[in-house]
């Protein structure tokens, strides 16, 4: 019932685009087919969630239609992730539907439409892939698809620029995951997932330590971990809302997924080592990716690097659950990777809120920029609240879902105490340091986000005339924002299928006790603050609305308010070595500094690792192709010559191999 | 057993003003001044409670809500720690996580509150105050990290229990080093002289009052109370973690009275310190207080590596 039920959404999925670029241009079919993609989304997300809840499998297998094997199958882990692809894309088809309207139109606007079904079919393939053939498939239209949604926005020099680097780190992953794939081959029968599930455990150390490393760039690099994240911070910005929050929120996810599979499901662990270097990537990622958002003041981008966080965060939870495999804690194994597969639904679910809601303050302000804004929860009640949830969810502030995966990691990495062995002991509790550290520096960048585009005046002309957005906007918010509250509650609900999904390669896997208490402590925690906050409401005060005394002055105006730039620059002070800016103060004229007529000051930070990493290795590699193109003279007999050369040295190979 | 929890938390909020007043007192005795009673802050309160609430016209709903959840977070925080009994209303494993972060959602609504103000006082106190809580937040983690490690547990109460069995006298470095860094957080967390003066109106200098600048009547005086209550939970915090000695074992009468006199005893100790301190050195330059807390990071960071010593 479930499986027909699954083949017929799948089909139903591939017809919508089709629909769409034949027929898009008649609104009503264009609306029947956007309300089709949702309604489909939505049974996609109860086949889902049936299929985690329950533990029911689906399996379809094409292999016969195919010249590779290509079939796909849906285990709870998949249906985990599969769930996560569908509910918050149903959410962004809703927001699409008037957001997509309003800002497009003619073709833009019918590709936009017929992109959107396929980039979600392509994540879905990859979550759900059952052989390498079709997973590597899956994984290249991912980025095909996601290229050409950024694309519809437009192609200025700039644009184009990003779009290649993206392109190219893709291009790089995803060989580095052909790769991985293809080193199973000497030992397995075929590229099915459970050939390779046997034959990892045949294979000698060194194969699989190869194959682990390039699980970890491969995934790395679409997950964004720094200092392989430098496409994020410029692909995100540059796509339409809708798309920056599918791209953020859920096609980060699948290298997650990827390297779940890879690390745990194939290869079943390793030497601790493979832990600490997804620690040491997670800590780096975590610090690094808040410390450039938090100088950041355009919203989209800034998001961008949050993303960068909160990978860091996952591969926290991964590398913790690396250290306690290779220690043969697997209780230990399971609550770290229930932290980080929790974080990785959570920061689905508010990272695309954030997104939406950046596309929503576009769509009202018309600007990014949050020196440009404030005062927006005034004019756009829903949105804003919608957003405050977000907010608290992403810095994990208690009964917000982001707490809850916070916690765990936290609780996983004091375990490692108990572990005994000497690095282990002392680096996973002082991880606890690391995590504190990012969710005090992500408190801060939410306060100053919140605090300047949402609250106090509004900064500009677009930002005062901003109105709240149609109501598909707002529904779509209010869809992600209540999974927050509600995990953030009770976990339990979605903690103990999740266990479950951990027992294919955890064997005996039960709901760690941990989780259990902290399913059971939270609902009293939520009642607390709750009833503690009814019954301040319940204190008798009378109101006056009054201007604030602006020490003699008229009174107050906007540009008198704390800026983003201004709210930062402590932390940037403190960290001034992680920002190196170049900075420029030109005072005119020169030879009179006291009484200039123009001054004019320039900060421009170009992150590190553009410069003194990816920089160098670009000039060698072209360095190196301008001295092979002397053998290129052009010249016949050389070519001759060389062809020669290289029968000889074939003929003298074969003589002695 | 639940009473007797509940008790010990609305103690700790019913105590805070008190823990202010005497500190102030103690300050003044220390300055040759006479000083106010100790009980002014209570009076303080009440007549806050009584005035008028005073909105800014660019104040949104995050403005008049901002206060309630400061402090029902706090008050929250407060069910957390063991005050005169090992056991807490809301202990779970993991429960100093959920406080410290309890503290942080306190901590963001007051800079969303302040920032809703919509005068430059507001964001100025709020920026100052994410610096010095992102940096806060490690050394107080790892400090209790430590302690859990030592104990085996990771409850308070379990900590508590732990060390109400050991013996004072062989008091390890962990706990030397924890206790450094704990307390130097607790003065950072709680706005106290050398990070933050709680009695300046100087706008060069202030962090906590910049950002209750804005609020007046009872708004104010929910953050009021609720700082106290911060305060006083830290201290029991402190108390709790290293010098549990003289709680109750069962839940009679006299050992409770008697474990509350310890408790107010050693606050009354903590209380003194602070006045001494403050009294004694002057508030660090605003660019200097990373470097205060680096030295509690430090401190807390070698507390863990010690642990892995002790084995």
């Amino acid at each position: 019932m479930i499986q027909t039920f699954f083949d017929a959404f799948l089909i139903g999925l591939l017809c919508i685009p089709a629909v769409i670029l034949v027929g898009g241009r008649q609104r009503p079919l264009r609306v029947l087919a956007s309300t089709l993609l949702l309604i489909g989304l939505l049974a996609g997300t109860a086949v889902a969630g049936v299929c985690f809840w329950r533990g029911d499998r689906l399996a379809i297998d094409l292999s016969q239609l195919t010249p590779l094997p290509f079939a796909v199958a849906v285990d709870r882990l998949s249906a985990f992730f599969l769930l996560l692809i569908c509910g918050v894309g149903a959410a962004v088809t809703l927001f699409s539907h008037s957001y997509i309207e309003h800002h497009y139109s003619g073709q833009r606007r019918d590709w936009l439409w017929a992109l959107l079904p396929l980039f979600l079919l392509s994540m879905m393939l990859v979550v759900t892939a059952s052989t390498a053939f079709a997973f590597l498939f899956g994984w290249e239209l991912m980025t095909l698809f996601s290229a050409g949604l950024i694309v519809i926005d437009g192609d200025s020099e700039r644009r184009r620029h990003s779009l290649y680097v993206y392109l190219l780190m893709m291009h790089a992953g995803a060989a580095a995951v052909a790769a991985g794939f293809f080193l199973f081959l000497p030992n397995a029968a075929g590229l099915s997932f459970a050939s390779m599930r046997t034959a990892a455990a045949l294979m000698p150390a060194g194969l699989r330590t190869a194959i682990f490393l390039l699980a970890f760039i491969g995934f790395g690099t679409k997950a964004g971990i720094v200092p392989l994240h430098i496409w994020l911070p410029k692909a995100h910005p540059i796509a339409p809302s809708p798309v920056s929050a599918l791209m953020s929120g859920v096609m980060l996810k699948t290298a997650v997924y990827g390297f779940v599979r890879f690390g745990f499901d194939f290869l079943g662990g390793g030497p601790d080592w493979w832990g600490y270097l997804v620690l040491a990537a997670g800590a780096v990622s975590g610090v690094l990716g808040v410390l450039y958002a938090i100088a950041e003041h355009d919203l989209k981008r800034l998001l961008a690097y949050h993303s960068v966080e909160n990978i860091g965060i996952i591969y926290l939870g991964l590398g913790a659950a690396l250290v306690f495999r290779a220690h043969n804690a697997p209780v230990w194994v399971a609550l770290a990777l229930l932290a980080a597969l929790l974080h990785t639904l959570n920061h689905g679910l508010f990272k695309s809120l954030l997104f939406l809601g950046a596309g929503a303050v576009s769509h009202a302000a018309h600007t990014l920029d949050i020196e440009e804004l404030g005062g927006l929860l005034k004019r756009m009640r829903t949105t804003g609240a919608a957003f405050l949830v977000a907010c608290c969810s992403i810095i994990g502030l208690p009964i917000f879902n982001g707490f809850i995966s916070e916690w765990l990691t936290f609780r996983s990495f004091l375990a490692g105490s108990a572990l005994g062995s000497m690095p282990a002991s002392v680096v996973l509790p002082l991880m606890a340091g690391v995590l504190a550290l990012i969710g005090g520096l992500a408190a801060a960048c939410f306060a100053k986000v919140y605090g300047v585009a949402f609250l106090g005046r509004p900064r500009s002309a677009e930002a005062d005339h901003a109105q709240e957005v149609p109501f598909a906007m707002r529904a779509s918010m209010v869809l992600l924002a209540a999974p927050c509250v509600v995990i953030g509650i009770a976990p339990g609900f979605v903690l103990r299928p999740l266990s479950a999904a951990l027992q294919p390669f955890l064997p005996g896997t039960v709901l760690p006790e941990e989780a259990v208490a902290i399913a059971g402590v939270m609902p009293w925690i939520a009642a607390a603050v709750l009833a503690l906050v009814f019954a301040a409401t319940a204190i008798r005060r009378v109101t006056r609305v009054t201007a604030t005394w602006a020490c003699g002055l008229p009174g107050l105006d906007s540009r008198m308010q704390y800026t983003s730039t201004s709210f930062s620059k402590p932390l940037r002070r403190v960290f001034s070595q992680v920002y190196k800016p170049d900075r420029t103060l030109e005072i005119l004229p020169a030879d009179r500094p006291y009484f200039p007529t123009a001054i004019s000051y320039r900060s421009v930070r170009t992150t590190s690792f553009e410069k003194s990493l990816y920089r160098p290795a670009v000039e060698a590699i072209v360095g190196t192709a301008h001295r092979l193109r002397r053998l290129q003279t052009g010249n016949i007999q050389v070519y001759l010559l060389y062809i020669f050369m290289a029968l000889v040295a074939l003929l003298v190979f074969m003589r002695f191999a | 057993m639940i009473w007797l929890n509940v008790a010990q938390a609305l103690l700790l909020v019913a105590i805070a003003p008190l823990v202010r007043g005497v500190i102030a007192r103690l300050k003044a005795r220390i300055q040759n001044r006479r000083g106010a009673s100790v009980w002014r802050p209570y009076a303080d309160l009440a007549k806050l409670f009584r005035k008028e609430d005073l909105t800014p016209p660019s104040a949104s709903i995050v403005f008049r809500f901002a206060p309630m959840i400061v402090f029902a977070a706090t008050v929250t925080a407060a069910a957390f720690v063991p005050v005169v009994h090992g056991s807490a209303l809301l202990g779970a494993t993991g429960d100093f996580i959920l406080l410290v972060y309890l503290l942080a959602l306190s901590r963001f609504f007051l800079s969303l509150g302040a920032m809703d103000g919509g005068s430059s006082f507001g964001g100025m106190g709020a920026s100052r105050e994410a610096l010095v809580s992102a940096l806060a937040e490690v050394p107080l983690l790892l400090g209790l990290v430590a302690v859990a490690i030592l104990a085996r547990t990771a409850t308070l109460a379990g900590i508590v229990q732990w060390t109400v069995r050991q013996d004072f006298t062989q008091i390890s470095a962990v706990h030397a080093l924890a206790f450094a860094a704990l307390a130097l957080v607790a003065i950072a967390e709680t706005g106290r002289i050398p990070v933050d003066n709680p009695t300046t109106h100087l706008e060069l200098t202030m962090i906590h009052e910049a950002m209750v600048l804005e609020y007046s009547g009872p708004s104010l005086a929910l953050i009021e109370w609720a700082s106290a209550v911060k305060l006083s939970v830290l201290l029991a915090l402190l108390i709790a973690v290293f010098a549990p000695w003289g709680m109750a074992g069962g839940v009679s009468v006299p050992a409770l009275a008697l474990a509350t006199l310890a408790f107010l005893l050693k606050v009354f100790v903590l209380a003194l310190a602070i006045a001494v301190v403050e009294s004694s050195i002057a508030k660090l330059r605003m660019y200097l207080v990373p470097d205060f807390l680096g030295v509690a990071s430090a401190l807390a960071i070698l507390a863990v590596v010690f642990t892995a010593l002790m084995r």
